[in-house]
């Protein structure tokens, strides 16, 4: 049986799976109560002990849910297809529920595809606590890869975890290294300190507290372990890396218990940053996490509409919106702007249409589709280069012209003079009156303000020396409806 | 005395219009594609639906930017009373980290009414900011930041950008972050995790359409037709703009001035100098005002200054033409004035001067900086040696000869030759 339920689902397969999912999660929100008693009685909660079983379980309990609620209601998954797609995307509190439920503020309350990552550092964790060491790991990845949001799950899970198995609380201490005034500072929030410029007992620095600390033995047995999580962690670099090293080294004191965790975007941090602690032999433990793929984008972003009753996008849209991305960046976040940005595309046409037809009623297929998605995409990966230069004025085209024609070749800027000469040539030869000297200089400036050439400093406005900042192939491309530019970029 | 008041009044009005940005961008408001339209959209959903939101709006200096901002957020303050805290920002003050949170701090405690310390440290300044952002976002009131020049805030760590993108991500929050910049890569200037929070959404300004602008000058040149005007006045004055708009002679000199530069603002500019110039007499606009504005906005200083010279100047600016044309790059006084007597000697000229009058022209010709010294090392040597260069070009100095007053036909041979 769990077998049929495998690759021959095509689109509907996520909507009955997902519903099905639903039910793993304790915490839900409050749009559960819209879902059919049933299925919360009949399929077992899963404790996300083993996060494996997440993955592995979609295509078999849509099948398991469909027999065991064997009262005579074998339409089901098209029963819930029916129940979803009742969208009416007028009505502002359904926009409204699906454009949260597509933010990036609202954290979804199980991480989905980082269940490896999670599980390895919580497994390096847990070890660290049992045996009462303490350790030090590195996460690095691309920004957008949930590197954050699994470091607060972990969190929890570990807190968790050491009150079921009656271990002494884990103290935690979170800090984002961008809040810090100085990167000492890092020192006494760990010590708890809130207040800063203070100096504490005797005239210690809070490092030298912490040094001390854990050189020393604890009398008492039952100490608590401390995690301490630091993000944005290159912030703490400083040319001498003394702040760094001085953090990775508390882990290595005899009697040290704190658990260090650091999170920044380079892979080689640990590498480049702190060459000692190899010699010492405690590098840090590295987790990578990968930017994501289509597959994974397109599960997370099912996972977060299957928990609203209908059906906000047709399934080729999100695999479009998946693809995209992950290709370019792999970033959640772009993935969860470009949907937002659809949907109110979307948005804006109902409106429309409402302004000219108010009468017609909502016709069964306002979804976000294909050609929504498409513009959305658009929108969020062009560059506006083209768009402007299309739309200069006629004087400020010739010299973008003029220019791409001069840095051809290997000479790469040349003087406000040296180009005014080239812009009289194409003026003269086409023409059209050209503009003096200073409106010239004027325009070089307004194109330098914009980010099209480059204009360096000088004391004379001539000598000023000009570089183009745009390629020439988006100059080529935006001017080639027009047959004067054209020919003059031959 | 009937006449004067409806003329002066006329112009004071139409002037009060051009430099009050919200009369000259209202009628955007009307269309639903235009740019208001779009930041309206985004901001207003929301302060609704207390979504957070970062929008950057590019485009040329003089675009419209600030004023059609300033336009959304000034309506959205009356539609929804109570539930709007504006924030400003810009870059060219505010660009350093401390200096930021100190203004944040400040405007906030303004808004709710608050005592302010300057002496607050970086440290609380931001955790007032965080507690600040947390209590308005229970309280379901948004706080829009506005970051003018938004490319100054991405030099150095970035960590106020870093620090309010941060704060949209959080479902605490309820705030909008608006990024106004000319430059159009703007968010290529940001680091790559700045940037991942950055919700991509930019709003282009482009400059305006000609079937806009003709709307536009329709709007702020027409009276109303109130009755502080004699009515007669108020038709024959908008009569006069009609005919002087769909005039073919109008609308050639509007196309060289929007080749030249199309932005809203110069485009206010230009007509605010053709109202000013109007014939307070007659009480109509003419054709001519138009025309006087042109050139003033287009104007040449190096031809006027070659316009204004004496002939004996115009000698002297010759020949050292000529002796450039020679590949002589370096010349002094002393062999300016041996070619001088050559052109005199070759081609009998009536104007001979002696050497202290033309060093007296050459110093007028110094000061109005047609000439200069080529450098600046050798000031231990008398003036007649120094080497000097021309600050205009060849097409410039031919250019004012020809419009000269009363240049001498040779001169312009000579030239040429």
């Amino acid at each position: 049986m769990p077998t049929i339920a495998g690759p021959s689902f095509s689109s509907h397969e996520h909507i009955a799976a997902a519903r099905s999912e639903n039910t793993v999660e304790v915490n839900t929100p409050r749009k559960r109560k819209l879902r059919s008693d049933s299925a919360a009685e009949v399929s077992t909660p899963m404790k996300l002990k083993s996060p494996r079983r997440c993955a592995v379980s979609i295509p078999r309990t849509p099948m398991a849910e469909v027999k065991e609620e064997s009262n005579g209601k074998p339409e089901t998954q098209f029963d819930c297809l029916d129940v979803k797609s009742k969208w009416n995307p007028r009505d502002e509190d359904q926009m409204k529920a699906v454009k949260e439920a597509l933010h990036v503020s609202t954290a979804p309350s199980t991480v989905v595809c980082r269940e490896d990552e999670q599980g390895r550092v919580l497994e390096f964790v847990k070890g660290c606590m049992e045996q009462k060491k303490a350790g030090s790991l590195y996460i690095c990845g691309c920004p957008g890869t949930g590197k954050s949001l699994s470091m607060e799950k972990v969190r929890q899970q570990a807190q968790d975890w050491a009150k079921q198995e009656g271990l002494p609380c884990l103290e935690t201490v979170s800090v984002n290294c961008t809040s810090l005034t100085k990167t000492t500072d890092i020192f006494s929030k760990i010590l708890g300190e809130n207040k800063t410029g203070k100096k504490a007992i005797g005239s210690s620095s809070p490092l030298e507290q912490l040094q001390i600390m854990f050189s020393q033995k604890r009398e008492s047995p039952s100490s608590k372990m401390m995690l301490i999580i630091a993000d944005e962690m290159d912030y703490l670099i400083t040319r001498d890396r003394g702040v760094l090293h001085e953090l990775f080294m508390l882990t290595t004191l005899p009697f040290s218990r704190c658990i260090l965790i650091g999170v920044a975007n380079a892979i080689d941090l640990a590498d480049r940053f702190l060459p000692k602690l190899k010699s010492l032999n405690c590098k840090p433990l590295v987790v990578t996490f990968p930017a994501y793929s289509m597959q994974q984008i397109l599960r997370i972003l099912q996972e977060r509409l299957v928990e609203l009753p209908y059906v906000a996008f047709q399934p080729k849209a999100l695999e479009l919106c998946a693809r995209k991305v992950s290709a370019a960046s792999g970033d959640m976040r772009k993935a969860l702007s470009v949907c937002r940005s659809a949907l109110e595309i979307l948005e804006t046409e109902v409106k429309g249409s409402i302004d000219h037809e108010p009468q017609t009623p909502v016709t069964e297929d306002q979804v976000v589709k294909m050609d929504h998605m498409l513009a959305a995409l658009a929108k969020t990966f062009k560059s506006p280069v083209v768009d402007t230069i299309q739309s200069l004025p006629q004087h400020q085209q010739i010299i973008v012209c003029s220019a791409a024609k001069a840095f051809r070749g290997s000479k790469k800027d040349r003087t406000i003079a040296e180009l005014n000469k080239l812009y009289l040539e194409i003026c003269k030869s086409s023409m059209i009156t050209p503009a003096g000297i200073t409106e010239f200089t004027n325009m070089c400036t307004v194109l330098n303000d914009q980010g099209i050439v480059k204009l360096s400093q000088a004391r004379n406005d001539k000598l000023k020396r000009v570089s183009l900042r745009v390629d020439e192939a988006d100059i080529t491309f935006a001017l080639k409806e027009i047959r004067f530019f054209r020919n003059c970029l031959l | 005395m009937g006449k004067e008041n409806p003329a002066e009044k006329a112009l004071n009005l139409i002037r009060g219009r051009l430099c009050d940005p919200t009369f000259v961008f209202r009628p955007l408001s009307g269309s639903s594609d235009s740019n208001y339209s779009k930041l309206k959209f985004i901001v207003s959903t929301s302060i609704t639906e207390g979504c957070n939101n970062s929008i950057l709006l590019l485009g040329p200096r003089g675009s419209g930017k600030a004023a059609v901002l300033d336009l959304v957020v000034g309506d959205l303050m009356e539609e929804y009373p109570d539930s709007v805290t504006l924030i400003r920002l810009n870059g060219l003050l505010h660009s350093e980290d401390n200096c930021a949170f100190k203004e944040i701090a400040r405007q906030l405690c303004m808004e709710h009414h608050l005592l302010f310390s300057k002496m607050a440290s970086f440290d609380e300044n931001s955790q007032f900011i965080i507690a600040m952002l947390r209590e308005c976002g229970l309280a379901h009131k948004t706080i829009i930041f506005v970051l003018d020049e938004f490319d100054m805030f991405a030099q150095g760590k970035q960590r106020l950008l870093y620090s309010l993108l941060d704060a949209m991500q959080s479902v605490t929050s309820q705030a909008v972050v608006v990024g106004i910049s000319s430059r159009l890569d703007a968010d290529q200037l940001l680091e790559k995790r700045v940037r991942s929070r950055f919700s991509h959404r930019k709003i282009l300004f482009l400059p305006p359409s000609r079937e806009e602008i003709d709307s536009l000058l329709e709007h702020l040149l027409s009276l109303p037709a109130d009755s502080s005007f004699p009515s007669g006045y108020v038709s024959q004055f908008n009569e006069k703009i009609k005919s002087i708009t769909s005039d073919t002679r109008f609308k050639d000199m509007l196309k060289t001035f929007l080749n030249a530069n199309s932005t809203v603002n110069s485009f206010l500019k230009f007509i605010f100098r053709a109202v000013s110039s109007m014939n307070l007499e007659s009480g109509l606009l003419s054709l001519e005002n138009f025309k006087t504005a042109l050139s003033s906005m287009q104007r040449q200083p190096k031809l006027e200054a070659v316009r204004d010279c004496s002939i004996l100047e115009l000698y002297l600016l010759v020949c050292m033409r000529r002796l450039e044309v020679k590949e002589q790059n370096s010349y002094n006084f002393i062999s300016v004035m041996k070619e001088y007597k050559t052109i005199h000697d070759s081609f009998q000229t009536s104007d001979y001067y002696a050497q202290n009058v033309c060093l007296r022209a050459f110093e007028h010709l110094r000061e109005r900086e047609v000439i200069c010294y080529a450098e600046n090392r050798g000031q231990s040597q008398a003036g007649e040696y120094r080497p000097m260069k021309l600050l205009i070009s060849a097409s410039e100095l031919h250019q004012g000869m020809r419009s000269h007053a009363c240049c001498p036909a040779i001169l312009l041979k000579l030239l040429d030759h």
